[in-house]
């Protein structure tokens, strides 16, 4: 093998997105070697430029860039930026792919990311990463997190062009600018192939939609994510691009290139833009609160989890207004440059409005050079443009061994492309299995040096956050302080203390300062602290001699308007780091063993999906199922709305699944009791008259979801009543009354997007055209009538409404906002005299009571969580959302890990989703499943708590107080005492505050360290300071 | 609450409107787009959207001036995002008012317009003998088998005064450029394109028959027109009675005869000229160029654009037949387009269309002093400059 050449390895991911960063991060976790390739400078992708993520408005590059750098110091992943796939040959097991590096005209391994030659380029460029809307040099680093941290050299560098300038080979100290590079060809030898691509922006200006390209104040929402950014050409400042003036009447126009039939667009919708739109507009309302905000759309489409609610934030702020009618731009007015936008009413003819700035949702397109993609690669492309997938498992390409992951499936926000890279990982691993391990390589440390002779010495690094922090706090004032604290041996200032160099940076001072306490005064410990603890085993230090100051969501944010008082707060938060850090010491973090078998819990789509996933790699299953068949809820569906044959899927896979040597199925099961924790868990399972323990490592959870039963419209009064499903059923049981049908309404969201059930269902509007369409096939003199609020065809299945549409089959939509706006059912008879249900719905175009003879009432009922949810989360000690869905980790980055290590989610229990969705999270649980499992130990933080038995009365207080079951009794008589077990205790320090005798402490939480923190918060200088400050 | 109106979908005209080739109503998800370019909401209210949603449930209003409204300018159908005909839904419920014979009195004009295009075959009430009158001082000859190009002139220019100058000016540069042509005289007959948007199908099929007919008779193999609405149903209707000829608008044969060098054009027409897109040369059949490009081939002329321009163009408000429909001043289209020419700076509105030419004459009849705008036909400017007229005034 010729590892040490970098020329062989298990898997290549192609596309350093989001998407691709996980998938590379899962293999390379789970003992691959991993070549992530990336056409662009850095690894990164869309996510690197949008400003925040919606529904949590988290920060998205602060979210994804620790994982650039995990990426960067995973032993197992290469990281080949800048390079360019030419051809792929071989098959599945064994491909030969031939990459092409393109010239950065920077020697990578020379460079030290200083930037002066950035600085002295005399040549500026539009700068890609700001859309253009602000200017870089020609040589550049692509933005400031980026991994490489090397300029690259554009082509637009005059020497390049004419070779006249060489400034920067000049000021470079290194020697590394190189403009001798020529693109360079490399054969890589994997055994599988992860295609992440991603998606490519609609450009609004090939066609000119909406003036945008002629009339300034018209942007992308692309363009606005980099203007509302703190990294963005304006520091964050929303500023049109006409005269730099804050817009405080802006427009957003939903649908652009999307949901049209028209040359140059696209038909399916895009699936994100809703959302995101509504994330712009809560965020324009935070930058200026007095923003006035419109939003034209035709549907909203809130169909993810907790976009609802998002949508209902957004709709109820202030000064918001969700408008429905397509537009168009009237005109710009010459002396202000601002634009009008014309829009229909239902009864009030055509109006115009006057905005600031006017902000297009530019839909999804498939990667540039898409074609290219598909000859390359070997893979068929759908008629879409996009990847062509299996129907059932969307991250099967057309050829054996290339997988996709990510929005190159289709339009998809970013948990899907999360879950989907994770699913690549179990796929691509099930293919190499036998290869595991092999090129597995183990990262090496500096050894940790003792410090316990030495006396403090404190490092303290703050950070600008671009202008998140460094706009508000005077980052150099504060550091100069900092520099003075007692104890501090170095201070110092950095852009972003989160990008690789500067992390490099702080490894290399703690050498050579001799530095054993290192403070960032940055963001926040959720997302950066284990990049920086990281950051000090590289120094040689102990982890736990780090503490993080949070400057920016603690101060910088929240007083954005009084800078000195800000800067006066984050002197106090720093000097309360500063003493805290004095006092901590050195933890040591240990093993536990993990068992190689995972439970599965449900034994539905996603349940035996996950199973599968899981035994194809080779690991052994536990699948427990409470009824006495395979299927859930699949058993009821007939088709998908692509056309599959659910039933001949799922009986096919319950085949699967019992013919796998490595799954032991579970019928009839309960279960009865679960402890351990991750790589050691115990279940109970009381199955078919027998109790069995299972022991395993991993624990995925897949318990489904229900149908809705409706007390509304007469159902279960008036058997003419039916649910979707139920029409589905009656559908394939053909008991004649659809033969005698000749009139049916639908009514959609019932039960859900309402009080008490504030989400929405996600599948129904595409379970009712599926069952619409089914009918017009059978019958197609059938009138149709479905009544929407707003259709969430999402995806491609937009063409399917189309086709409904086609079909003759009619849509009326209501708003229950309205004073009797909901639709009304009674039994009547037509004019003939027969007995019909009557259903009465205000139509809005033709501002009359529509009144509509059905002879079948079908209602889309809500998807509602299993009511054994709540047991299943007390046993696994899972929490569940408002609504009654498992909660997740992280919404974005971690969509089927619990907080708890080692437990997972998949399918309809996580949120309502269709069968290949399901399939695809059920891929993605198994595949971060194997993370863990393929490993022979799991690491387990040394903040834990601790007995001082000498102390402890065992009074219980703490074992009551223990959500996680960590602490048991030891000992019998005088010697009972508290004993905690470090592998369960989840370090939150409840006990702790419990405890009358201070007899159990939590590591890195210790009485002596909180003081410390608490003493600098109210020491003398705290008073001084703020009088300073004028407060 | 106040009462709302209770209605029921009626099948049977559903299927009715479905016969008559407004099918594609179905498709209507109700965004609203169209409404939004719709000219009419630029001068009053009036909702497409809503003619098409009372289609797709069989509730249309027959007796109600909207249906009437609609121009077939083409801008709906050109954005609607889902593929809706507009023009063809509304024609259809038009041949149901037609069938009924219910016209409102804002267009009672197209009774009669029925009435003359059947009995003389031009909707002007004029006398079918007097179809070449505006050509009697001309030495134009009757189009014969062999010739290069039968001239179909059309009904306006063949009969209204203003419009003949056009007639005239194209007959003389054809001449000029040594064309070989002739006209069909009295064997003309309107192209019948307007009456059959007005639902009208049966005259339409009356006069298309006619001018194949001589067509035929007269071995015609390609056909020059002056007007764009001749020129859609030409091209595109009569295809339906399977035949086939070559058609031609005047602004493609100038720019043919330019090119192949049979037209001189070193001629001079010192003025600022803006073209209005009519909605059959433009939207309908994709003709923008051309009649720029001779435009611009005289010396001193400054084209100008207006704001709605191309694919854009603001409808005259003369076609679907709404050219015999009296609408009231403050609502003409036309008087926003004249507008838009004065507003640009344009001493000349020219245009290739008879009922845009029509339309913006009455328009221009209010402006007044530094405002004044000459509307003329393309053919007219180049007249003028081939004769030595084009100099600034």
């Amino acid at each position: 093998m010729t590892n040490r050449n970098g020329t062989f390895g298990d898997v290549m991911v192609v596309g350093g997105g989001m998407s691709g960063i996980q998938a590379a991060l899962d293999l390379a976790s789970s003992g691959y070697k991993v070549y992530l390739v990336e056409k662009d400078p850095t690894i990164g992708g869309k996510m690197a430029q949008l400003d925040k993520t919606f529904p949590t408005n988290d920060c998205s590059m602060c979210i994804e860039s620790p994982k650039f750098i995990e990426c960067d110091r995973h032993p197992n992943i290469e990281i080949m930026t800048y390079t360019e796939v030419d051809s792929v040959e071989g098959e599945a097991g064994d491909f030969d792919v031939t990459l092409i590096k393109k010239p950065r005209y920077v020697d990578e391994d020379i460079c030290t990311g200083c930037t002066t030659c950035v600085e002295y380029c005399p040549i500026k460029i539009p700068d890609p990463f700001n859309q253009n809307l602000s200017d870089n040099k020609a040589t550049h680093i692509y933005f400031s997190q980026a991994v490489p941290l090397v300029p690259y050299i554009d082509e637009e560098c005059i020497k390049l062009k004419d070779g006249k300038c060489t400034i920067c080979e000049g000021v470079c100290k290194n020697k590394a600018i190189d403009f001798s590079q020529k693109a360079e060809k490399q054969v890589v030898k994997v055994g599988a192939i992860v295609l992440s691509p991603g998606y490519g922006a609609f450009d609004p200006g090939r066609r000119g939609d909406y003036g945008y390209g002629t009339i300034p104040n018209v942007v992308t929402s692309l363009d606005f994510e980099r203007l509302l950014c703190a990294t963005g050409p304006h520091e964050g400042e929303i500023l049109r691009p006409s005269d730099h003036k804050h817009p405080h009447k802006i427009a957003w126009i939903h649908c652009v290139g999307s949901r049209q039939i028209l040359e140059g667009g696209h038909s399916y919708c895009s699936s994100v833009c809703c959302s995101y739109v509504q994330k712009q507009v809560i965020l324009s309302k935070d930058h200026d609160a007095d923003t006035e905000a419109w939003v034209f759309h035709n549907d909203i489409r809130s169909f993810g989890k907790d976009f609802e609610r998002f949508y209902k934030r957004a709709e109820n702020l202030p000064g918001v207004k969700f408008v429905r009618s397509y537009v168009e731009i009237g005109r710009e007015i010459p002396e202000t440059n601002n634009v009008t936008i014309r829009y229909s009413t239902n009864g009030e003819g055509v109006k115009e409005e006057e905005f600031d700035l006017v902000v297009l949702g530019i839909g999804l397109a498939p990667p540039a050079n898409v074609e290219r993609i598909s000859a390359q690669f070997g893979i068929e492309l759908n008629e879409h443009g996009f990847c062509k997938t299996n129907s059932v498992n969307p991250i099967e390409t057309t050829r054996p061994g290339v997988f996709v992951s990510g929005a190159f499936q289709g339009p998809m926000d970013i948990p899907e492309s999360v879950m989907s890279a994770s699913g690549a990982n179990a796929l691509a691993g099930a293919l190499l299995k036998a290869r595991r391990g092999k090129l597995d390589t183990e990262r090496i440390y500096p050894e940790e040096r003792d410090v316990t002779e030495e006396e403090v010495k404190i490092g303290v690094f703050t950070c600008h956050c671009g202008a998140n922090i460094g706009r508000v706090v005077n980052i150099p004032e504060v550091t100069e302080y900092a520099g003075g604290l007692e104890n501090v041996a170095h201070a110092e200032e950095g852009l972003f203390i989160c990008s690789t160099d500067a992390a490099e940076q702080i490894a290399t001072t703690i050498r050579e300062k001799g530095l054993n306490r290192v403070v960032v005064a940055a963001c926040t410990p959720r997302t950066h602290e284990p990049l920086f603890r990281d950051t000090l085993r590289e120094g040689g230090i102990n982890q736990y001699f780090f503490d993080m100051a949070n400057i920016r969501e603690h101060c910088s944010w929240v007083h954005s308007k009084q800078k000195e008082e800000a800067t006066a707060k984050a002197k106090d938060i720093i000097r309360m780091s500063v003493a805290r850090s004095i006092g901590l010491e050195p933890l040591q973090e240990f093993e536990l063993p993990v068992n190689k078998a995972a439970l599965v819990v449900g034994g539905g789509v996603a349940g035996m999906n996950a199973a599968l996933g899981l035994a194809n790699q080779g690991f052994e299953v536990h699948l427990v199922e409470k009824q006495e068949v395979l299927g859930g809820m699949a058993r009821r569906i007939q088709t998908t709305l692509e056309g599959l044959d659910a039933h001949a899927y799922v009986e096919d896979l319950i085949r699967q699944v019992y013919q796998h040597q490595l799954i032991r199925v579970y019928h009839s099961a309960t279960i009865t009791d679960a402890s351990g924790y991750v790589g050691s868990f115990v279940t109970a399972v009381e199955s078919e008259g027998r109790t069995t323990e299972i022991k395993h490592g991993a624990t995925i959870l897949a318990t489904g979801a229900e149908e809705h039963r409706p007390t509304e419209y007469l159902y279960g009064e008036d058997e003419r009543v039916l649910t979707q499903l139920e029409l589905e059923e009656r559908l394939a049981r053909d008991d004649g009354t659809i033969a005698a049908a000749r009139r049916l309404v639908m009514i959609q969201c019932v039960g859900c997007r309402e009080e008490g059930r504030d989400y929405c269902a996600r599948v129904c509007c595409s379970q009712a055209i599926k069952n619409a369409l089914k009918l017009k096939a059978l019958k197609p003199e059938m009138d149709i009538y479905v009544l929407y609020r707003d259709m969430r065809t999402y995806g491609f299945k937009e063409d399917k409404y189309f086709e409904a549409a086609e079909n003759g089959v009619r849509f009326v939509r209501w708003e229950p906002e309205r004073t009797n706006g909901r639709p009304t059912v009674e039994p009547g008879t037509d004019e003939e005299g027969k007995p019909i249900l009557q259903v009465s719905v205000f139509d809005h175009v033709l501002g009359q009571q529509l009144v509509l003879d059905a002879d079948l009432l079908a209602l889309s009922a809500a998807v509602v969580p299993s009511p054994g949810n709540p047991e299943i989360a007390r046993l696994f000690k899972v929490p569940v959302n408002p609504d009654g869905f498992f909660q997740e980790a992280h919404v974005k980055l971690r969509p089927v890990d619990f907080a708890a290590d080692g437990v997972f989610m998949c399918g309809a229990n996580h949120y309502p989703k269709h069968l290949s969705e399901a399939v695809s999270q059920a891929y993605g649980a198994a595949g971060r499943a194997v993370t863990l499992l393929s490993h022979d130990t799991v690491t387990a933080s040394g903040s834990v708590c601790e007995v001082n038995e000498a102390a402890c009365i065992a009074c219980g207080a703490c074992i009551d107080a223990c959500t996680y079951d960590a602490i048991q009794w030891k000992g019998k008589g005088v010697n009972k005492k508290a004993a905690v077990n470090p592998a369960l205790c989840k370090g939150d320090g409840l006990c702790c505050s419990n405890c009358p005798t201070d007899a159990i402490i939590l590591r890195h939480f210790t009485n002596e360290e909180v003081y410390n923190q608490i003493d600098a918060a109210l020491s003398e200088s705290w008073s001084s300071t703020r009088e300073e400050a004028g407060a | 609450m106040t009462s709302v109106e209770m209605v029921t979908p009626l099948a049977e005209i559903v299927d009715e409107i479905n016969d008559a080739g407004g099918d594609a109503f179905k498709y209507c998800f109700q965004c609203g787009k169209c409404d939004v370019v719709c000219p009419w909401n630029r001068v009053r209210p009036f909702s497409i959207r809503k003619i098409v949603w009372q289609a797709a449930l069989g509730l249309p209003e027959i007796e109600l001036d909207e249906i009437w409204r609609c121009t077939t300018c083409g801008m709906c159908p050109a954005a609607c995002p889902r593929g809706v005909e507009q023009i063809e839904v509304g024609v259809a419920i038009r041949r149901i008012a037609a069938a009924y014979d219910v016209y409102p009195a804002s267009v009672a004009g197209l009774s009669a317009a029925g009435s003359s295009l059947a009995g003389d075959g031009n909707p002007l009430n004029e006398k079918r003998e007097d179809r070449t009158a505006w050509a009697k001082d001309l030495s134009i000859k009757q189009f014969t088998e062999g010739m290069e190009i039968l001239f179909f002139v059309g009904c306006y220019y063949s009969y209204d005064p203003r419009l003949q100058k056009a007639a005239v000016a194209t007959a003389n540069i054809l001449n000029k450029a040594g064309v070989d042509f002739g006209i069909l005289g009295n064997q003309e007959s309107c192209c019948g394109e307007s009456i059959r948007k007005t639902g009208n199908e049966e005259v339409f099929k009356t006069l298309a028959k006619e001018n194949i007919k001589a067509f035929i008779d007269n071995g015609v193999k390609r056909v020059l027109v002056a007007s764009p609405h001749c020129y859609h149903t030409f091209k595109n209707e009569y295809s339906e009675f399977m035949v086939n000829f070559e058609v031609v608008h005047i602004s493609q044969f100038l720019q043919e005869l330019i090119e192949h060098g049979r037209l001189e054009l070193s001629a001079e027409f010192k003025k600022k000229v803006t073209f209005h897109d009519p909605c059959y040369l433009g939207r309908h059949n994709g003709i923008y160029d051309q009649p720029r490009d001779v435009l611009k081939r005289l010396e001193g002329l400054e084209l100008l654009e207006m704001p709605d321009t191309r694919e854009k163009s603001l409808c005259c408000g003369g076609g679907g037949g709404r050219i015999w429909a009296e609408t009231p001043k403050e609502e003409r289209f036309s008087d926003l387009r004249v507008a838009q020419a004065v507003q640009v700076g344009a001493d000349v509105l020219a245009t290739s269309c008879p009922y845009c030419i029509s339309n913006f004459e009455e328009s221009a009849l209010s402006l007044e002093g530094e405002n004044k705008l000459e509307i003329k036909d393309i053919t007219e400017v180049l007249f003028e400059a081939l004769s030595g007229n084009g100099g600034a005034e």
